[in-house]
């Protein structure tokens, strides 16, 4: 798949810009504050429906304007598609080939952009909320029903968080627990389906950038006790049951899938405490490269790619892996205030002090 | 620009569902525009309509009389119990010309988001209604949405003392639907609940 065309009015620093794409991509340069970031935003608004920086639409309307409006031609499934995103104050459409579409996760299944993103460093080492964001955004794209799934069990989570804030018979919280645990154990499930995959690529890439030193050990961690002995459904049914007077006291959930999360070591030693910035940043870019490789796989069409300026900390032998391990058939988007390092992907430049 | 008098009207159009701001202040322009005689009709038929509407003291629909048209219906089974959310759904069960039974309306969903709980359904009312019929069946025709299935749960162990057969609607395939575009949700239940070829 592949972005031909982009055209942004009032977008960010952007009051009105064009410009054409080839189908390899673009290595687009110039100094800080020019937009550069500004441009890979808009392109993935076609892929989430917002933008990977900020929640608020609003944000993204240039300073002196009411609205903005991003359009786009993408070629896949062997067509040419029209994309268009228009936000004011109080409403957001898009349509593709000028249809406006029923929900803003449909995006999902047409467009597919893996960003490689500054922030991924958080994927190794911050919060437990960056990974599970950054799975459930890739599952989401890899198979479209988990959004759903998704937004059931996250409607479920809030239901039993206000149930747990009031006065309730037994009988009530059992059925809410039991639709909880239904969907909580449905989320799980398919979050290992795509772990069993991503897992052992993962691996291999890693051991790969670092020089075939390092092996890196994924696994996902339950927010509850696993007893082998029974499945999944009892085991959580069963923690829930144990630890009601702490949930009525904290008048919140307090386990599910939406408090789990995935942890790396590297050889025995937790990444999120003891990887080098060097090495945290190479499991994130690892991470990147097989979403984008399982969604290549599974649709037929290469997703584009999107580096924010994320090599430049890394030593020249891992940033000429990376670049090894890169399939030539994805449309390649590179931000970087110093295009040097680039020059053997022999992407087309862009100077975007020139044209802006 | 809107104040005094309009400004309540558009406020007062605002409780309705569906209405925002803008379509509130449309419909407010509108009906002060019209000749007086159509818009006073419109007002009219409201305040006619409201005075005259109540909840069945039976079922709990919203009806003319009480009790109402298919709660005094004879030639309704009593044997079959539907029980859906609102008046408006019995409407378009109605529609398929299928169900003969009878009807019970639950008025709200499990939600305990709004303060919904079982306290807030008519309980002692519903199993009064079943164990006067002659009740062999009741029907669970609720949305199967977090909030319905929910209820449906709580419903099916509540009124299992009453009644030995619970049914829910099925979910699965609509009909001239795609199995490729089917989420995977939706594909398990239509294969869990499939049915012979002959039926």
């Amino acid at each position: 798949m592949e972005i031909n065309y982009l055209k942004l009015i009032n977008f960010r620093n952007y009051t009105q810009f064009d410009i054409n794409f080839s189908s390899e991509g673009a290595l687009i340069y110039g100094k800080n504050g020019i937009g550069k970031t500004n441009l890979l935003e808009a392109i993935a608004y076609f892929a989430f429906g917002k933008s990977f920086q900020t929640s608020h639409d609003v944000d993204l309307i240039n300073f002196s304007q009411k609205f903005f409006r991003i359009s786009a031609k993408f070629n896949l499934f062997e067509k040419e598609l029209y994309f268009e995103c228009a936000v004011d104050k109080e409403q957001k459409k898009i349509k593709i080939d000028d249809i406006k579409i029923p929900r803003i996760s449909e995006l999902y299944k047409y467009i597919k952009v893996v960003y490689f993103s500054p922030d991924d460093l958080g994927f190794t080492a911050g919060a437990p909320v960056y990974r599970r964001f950054f799975f459930d955004q890739a599952i989401s794209q890899y198979s479209f029903d988990y959004i759903e799934l998704l937004r059931k069990y996250n409607r479920i989570l809030k239901q039993r968080n206000a149930l747990l804030k009031k006065k309730f018979g037994e009988k009530e919280k059992m059925v809410w627990d039991k639709q909880f645990v239904k969907y909580g154990v449905e989320i799980i499930k398919r979050r290992l389906n795509y772990l069993k995959e991503f897992i052992p690529v993962l691996s291999q890439h890693y051991f790969y950038i670092s020089g075939e030193k390092e092996n890196l050990q994924t696994k996902y961690i339950y927010s509850f006790p696993i007893d082998n002995n029974t499945n999944l459904e009892n085991n959580f049914l069963t923690y829930l049951k144990k630890i009601e007077v702490q949930e009525i006291e904290n008048q919140r959930s307090l386990a599910g899938p939406h408090l789990d999360d995935i942890k790396f070591d590297i050889e025995t030693h937790p990444a999120r405490r003891f990887a080098s910035q060097g090495q945290k940043r190479s499991i994130a870019i690892a991470a990147r490269l097989v979403q984008a490789g399982m969604i290549s796989q599974k649709d037929k069409e290469a997703p584009i790619l999107m580096f924010d300026d994320v090599l430049s900390e890394l030593d020249k032998e891992r940033t000429k892996k990376i670049l090894k391990i890169l399939k030539k058939n994805h449309q390649i988007f590179i931000v970087t205030p110093n295009h040097e390092i680039y020059k053997d992907l022999a992407l087309p430049g862009i100077n975007l002090e020139k044209i802006v | 620009m809107f104040q005094g008098i309009l400004a309540d009207l558009v406020h007062n159009l605002k409780k309705l569902p569906g209405i925002g701001n803008k379509s509130a202040q449309r419909l407010a322009m509108y009906i002060i525009s019209i000749k007086k005689e159509k818009a006073l009709q419109i007002a009219d038929s409201i305040k006619t309509a409201v005075e005259n509407y109540s909840n069945c003291s039976i079922c709990n629909m919203l009806t003319e009389n009480d009790p109402c048209d298919f709660c005094s219906d004879k030639s309704r089974s009593n044997k079959l119990l539907c029980i859906v959310e609102n008046t408006q759904d019995i409407y378009l069960i109605e529609e398929i010309q299928e169900y003969k039974g009878k009807y019970y309306v639950l008025g709200n969903l499990l939600s305990p988001l709004d303060g919904i709980g079982p306290e807030q359904i008519n309980f002692p009312r519903l199993i009064n209604f079943i164990r006067s019929e002659d009740i062999e069946e009741i029907i669970l025709a609720l949305n199967p949405s977090a909030e319905g299935e929910s209820t449906m749960n709580f419903l099916g162990s509540q009124l299992s003392k009453y009644v030995n057969k619970i049914t829910r609607l099925s979910t699965g395939l609509p009909f001239g639907g795609d199995i490729e575009y089917t989420s995977s949700l939706t594909l398990r239940n239509a294969f869990k609940r499939r049915y012979s070829v002959k039926d």
